[in-house]
This record gives structure tokens, sequence and C-alpha cells, in this order.
């Protein structure tokens, strides 16, 4: 284009080795449009506004589903929509979802407040390994809850480490068996290791005597691994701390999951089973709207509950009160307090993700 | 209108035909009515069993209050978390809180028995002592009327055998607790007694890094604060069986097998023998 439209803005015969020069990139010096351009110009207008109409006519159909998703389909990544589309695409989801679980579903778009940065901490001596906090994300989050293979997802898991044990009777054991004389036998009894822990315990009653729990859910890292490898940016940290998805970015490539290096991440291989009576109506768009087959997600300290200031379902039904959560950025908060007061670590900082989720005990 | 006339029938058949029982049959009969056309109500408990407790309805269509585990009756979900609560009262360092910003569920609710204690038989005029007398030795001497009644006193696990009953409750209000000055402690306030020996767990409950809050998150927000005999059991707060502070507690069902798996027994082989 440029090449054939520069004679035209240059009349050959006055300044030949002006014409040398390429084309401006700046806006305003652009050459004067041909009349082809105009023509192809209005057709393209012509033909977006008879597809934008029939959108309109489509969103306007009695099946919020189908409106839906034909919104769905043109619509931009979250962090470039204006206001005036995020109201747009929550509405089309409220009457969508109302319409699917036969309840008023309210889908929240609350922006990050200024002056605060979550972060959360576990007291990992106190946790009783009891799973309470599993199931009540669960309840909260709209996970998927069938019982096929992949139909169940859960976002916390609890790992049940073994404690170590330095007993007399093993003084012998070790490398090579029987002798023990390079690692001194007893160095082989496990005491708390991460990779050998089990998931799937299930004992008559928590806390066992021989045993530490240890949950484990999205660390929210300051420089989280899975935003890095995202290849279309769905994935993002919020300004009040958490990192979110717009499931509806998502291509479900699953880089994301082989990315973090704290198991966080699940993907709904299958459609998700959500029933009626079980959904939690009350969503926000980033945190638990119901989402659909082949996208990504996991926790997001129930972002509809903390951008109003309540606490994450799970610190709600910790029992024993080892989750704690609140304002970074707020020296009075419960987090600040164990920031300032307790002996904190973070799981796997050599990998120096900064996750704002922090391990503490007495 | 229809059930009211339904009750007021059946109270009147009752009272015709035992007239000097009326007034227990009155109060029987509607009950099983009643239930049979309302399904039973889900109560779960919320920290142990045996201390709090939290009965299921809805706050709005297809919103419950709570949401209860089918595997273990505890509460899973909160949908109100101030449900039945009254402010805590006043607590020392916690004046900056906003007013009724701290609330607590009364436990006197679930102590069925406190309000008797001080009236019927710790009353101070008890048929052996006017003024009460309280052992010398400040040993509890075995009493089956109050084990029965409260099962964990047999054997008290608290204090290893250095304290005794009135080193917590009030000598002659015995529907209270007692301070280090003698003065009563409400029982929706054990944090002003144990705090008298646990004090640095008190700074950590006061501050919310011990203990459980819920409800709004914000450093002056409103939250239910869950007091110390909600969590713990003062009779019984150290058990060789566990290792920890809190009672044992049947857990919540595991998470799905990977596909193909058919136990999960891989967890339990360790990379070189033990």
């Amino acid at each position: 284009m440029t090449i054939k439209e520069t004679p035209q803005a240059c009349p050959a015969k006055e300044h030949p080795p002006a014409c040398t020069t390429p084309a401006s990139a700046d806006p305003a010096a652009s050459a004067p449009k041909t009349s082809r351009r105009d023509f192809l110009k209005a057709g393209g207008m012509l033909s977006l506004s008879s597809l934008m109409g029939t959108a309109a006519l489509m969103t306007q159909s009695d099946d919020a589903e189908a409106a839906a998703e034909w919104g769905e389909h043109f619509q931009k990544n979250y962090r470039l929509m204006t206001d005036a589309e995020k109201a747009e695409a929550r509405l089309r989801l409220e009457r969508r979802y109302s319409q699917e679980y036969g309840k008023q579903v309210t889908v929240d778009t609350t922006d990050a407040q200024p002056g605060v940065l979550m972060g959360y901490a576990l007291n990992i001596r106190k946790c009783i390994g009891c799973r309470r906090c599993v199931h009540a994300c669960v309840a909260e989050n709209n996970q998927s809850r069938g019982t096929r293979p992949g139909e169940k997802i859960e976002w916390i898991q609890v790992l049940r480490m073994e404690r170590g044990e330095f007993s007399k009777d093993k003084m012998g054991h070790g490398y090579p068996e029987g002798l023990g004389i390079q690692v001194g036998g007893n160095a082989y009894t496990p005491a708390g290791q991460v990779l050998e822990g089990q998931y799937h315990y299930a004992p008559e009653a928590v806390p066992e005597k021989d045993a530490t729990y240890m949950p484990i859910a999205c660390m929210q890292c300051e420089k989280p691994p899975c935003v890095k490898v995202c290849p279309v940016r769905t994935t993002y940290r919020e300004a009040d701390g958490p990192v979110v998805i717009d499931y509806n970015w998502c291509i479900g490539c699953r880089m994301c999951m082989g990315a973090c290096p704290y198991w966080a991440r699940r993907i709904n291989l299958t459609t998700p089973v959500l029933p009626k009576e079980e959904m939690n109506p009350v969503t926000h768009y980033l945190g638990n709207r119901p989402r659909m087959r082949g996208v990504v997600e996991k926790c997001h300290w129930c972002l509809q509950r903390t951008r109003h200031d309540r606490y994450p379902a799970c610190v709600e039904v910790c029992p024993v009160g080892a989750r704690k959560f609140g304002n970074l950025l707020d020296p009075e908060s419960e987090v600040s307090k164990i920031l300032e007061r307790k002996n904190v670590f973070r799981l796997k900082a050599e990998l120096n993700t900064f996750p704002k989720f922090f391990y503490f005990y007495d | 209108m229809k059930k009211l006339a339904i009750y007021t029938l059946v109270a009147a058949f009752c009272g015709s035909a035992v007239y000097a029982f009326s007034a227990a049959d009155k109060a029987a009969e509607p009950a099983p009515a009643a239930a049979a056309a309302a399904k039973e109500p889900v109560v779960c408990f919320e920290s142990r069993k045996g201390a709090s407790e939290i009965t299921q309805q809805e706050i709005k269509p297809g919103l419950p209050n709570v949401k209860c585990s089918p595997t273990t009756g505890a509460a899973l979900w909160y949908g109100d978390p101030y449900e039945g609560t009254v402010p805590m009262g006043k607590m020392p360092m916690l004046e900056k809180l906003p007013e009724g910003h701290a609330v607590v569920k009364p436990r006197s609710e679930k102590l069925a028995l406190m309000p008797m204690c001080g009236t019927a038989c710790h009353n101070g005029v008890g048929p052996n002592a006017n003024p009460p007398t309280l052992p010398k030795d400040k040993r509890a001497k075995p009493n089956p009327t109050m084990e029965a009644m409260v099962p964990d006193l047999a054997n008290l696990q608290h204090g290893r055998g250095r304290i005794w009953c009135m080193d917590c409750h009030h000598t002659t209000k015995r529907n209270m607790l007692v301070d280090h000055y003698g003065d009563p402690v409400s029982f929706d306030q054990p944090q002003l007694l144990c705090g008298k020996c646990h004090g640095d767990k008190l700074r950590d409950w006061r501050d919310g890094i011990h203990g459980k809050r819920i409800g709004d998150f914000t450093s002056t927000g409103k939250k239910r604060w869950f007091t110390c005999t909600e969590c713990h059991n003062p009779h019984n707060v150290q058990d060789g069986a566990r290792n920890r502070g809190f009672v044992q507690l049947q857990p919540e069902p595991s998470p799905q097998l990977p596909k193909g798996m058919k136990d999960a027994k891989h967890e339990l082989m360790h990379p070189i023998p033990h």
C-alpha cells in the first residue's frame, strides 16, 4: 500500500529525492486515503454492523445460554474490557447462570481496592488435617464435584507427613544396608519429606500422633511462574495480590499447570458437574463463577468474599484457627502481626516466586 | 391458619380426654405433627463436638446460612457469620474496636445446666453449710451427681493436678467464672479467666493470631470471635491420645484417586524401607 500511495503524496516533478524516504509512522503525516480504501472500509463497517446487529438480536433472545456464548465470542480479555463491556458481560453471565441454575445468581466485577494487599498465613503446628478447608472451598467456589475420573476438583490439598524418629534399634540401618556406615542408619528415617507425603490418608480421627499435616493451595506469588508462561495472558496478578484467571480467555493449554511449583492449578477435563442446589449464587467474574470444560482454575482467595472484606471460606471453617487472612499493608491486621511476631517461612522460597502465603508456627 | 386449627383440635381432644395432664399433652402433641410437616432441622457442630452448634436454614432462596458436612456433621461453609451472636462485652486492649464490631456466640445457651447451678445446688444456702464451706485442702471430693452431669470431671485433665474447681469457677455464683480479684466472669467471656495463666495465648488471641474469627477480615471490621471454650474443653485439655490442645475429629473424605488407580497404597511406600 505504502509504495503505491507514495507517488500520489509526492509529485515526482518537484522533489524526487524526498520521495525515496519511506512513509512516516506518524499518523498525522499519513498519505491521503484512496477511494478504494474508503470503499473497503465502508464495506467492512457494513459487514461488521450487520454482525453486531445479529449479535444484538442473539443477546436479546430468550435463551440466555446461547446469548452468552455468542457474546463471549466477541469479548475481549478481561483486563482490556471497558467498564461498559464489563457491565455487559456481567449482565450476560448473570442471565445465563440464573437460567441454568434456577436461582438468582450475581456475578460481581468489583475491582481491587486501593491500599489492600491480601496476605495469608497458616499455622503449620496447629493444622490437624481434618480437610474441612478443602470441602469449604468446594462449597464456596463451585468446583466440579462429580464421581467419574476428573470430575472432582479440589483446590486445597492436605499433605500428611510422617514424623521422623530416631531409635536405638535402627542404629545399624542405612547405606550400605546392614552397616549404615555412610549415612548413619537413622538418617534414613523419614522426617517430614514432602514428596513422600500422603494425600489420601483416611484415619478414624485426626490429628494422628505420628503425623503432621501441611495444606497446600495457590500461594498467590508476587512473581508467579504461571503468569509468565501463559500464552494468552489470561492469568495475571491483580493489584490487590491474588493471581486470577479470565476463564473465557483460557485455551486450556495447561502451561501454567506445568509451571506452578506448588501443584495449585486444576483443569476441567470434563464438563463440570455442579448440582443446582449446591451451586453458590454469590460469584465473582474472576473468582468462583461456574467454569466451562477445558479451562484451568485455582484458588483466588475467594475474591467474591475478600473484595467485600469477608474472610475466605477456608479461613472461616478451620476448626483450630490455623488459617489467617488479612491486609499486608495494614500493620494491625492479623497477617501483619504474624509476620512481625512469629516464625514464618514460605514454601519453596528458593524458587524466588515470593508467595504471599506464609506458613508459621508458634 | 389451617395448621393452627389442627393444633387447636388436637389440643382440645387431649384436653377433654385427660384433663389433668392437658398441659403436658398440649406440649407433646403438636411436636410430632410439626416434625412431620417440616423436615428434621440439620444441626452441625462448629469447632468441636459438644461446643457451639448451628442450625441450617435458608437466608434467602437457594442460599443457606450454613452448609454441613454429610460425612462428619461439621459446619463447612458460613452464609451468615454473625448468626445468633451478641456483643462480646468489654475486653481490655480491644477498646479501639468500634462498638458492636466484636461479637461472640453466647456459650450460656449451650450450657443448659448453667442457670440451675447457682439456684438449685450451689446457691450458698445449701443444707450442709451457710455460708458454704469449701474443703481446706482444695481437693474436690468425688461427687457422683456432678460427675453424671459433666463426665469430664471424674478425671480432670487440666493443670496436671495443680488446679481445682474453684480456681476457675466462682465460689458462690456457680454460673459464673472467676478472675484474679475474685470477681465473677461470664461464661461468654472465658478469655478473661483463661488469660490469667495463658497470657501469651490471650495476647495472640487478641491480635487474631491464636484462635478463630469469622466475618469481616479488616482490622476494625465486624467479626465473630470464637472464645476459648468453643474450641478447647477446659476440663479435658491434655490427653495422651492426641498431640495438640484440640480434641480429635473425624476427617472429611479424601480426594479423588487418579484415573485408573484402585487405592492409595503407593503413598505408604518409602523409597528406602525402614
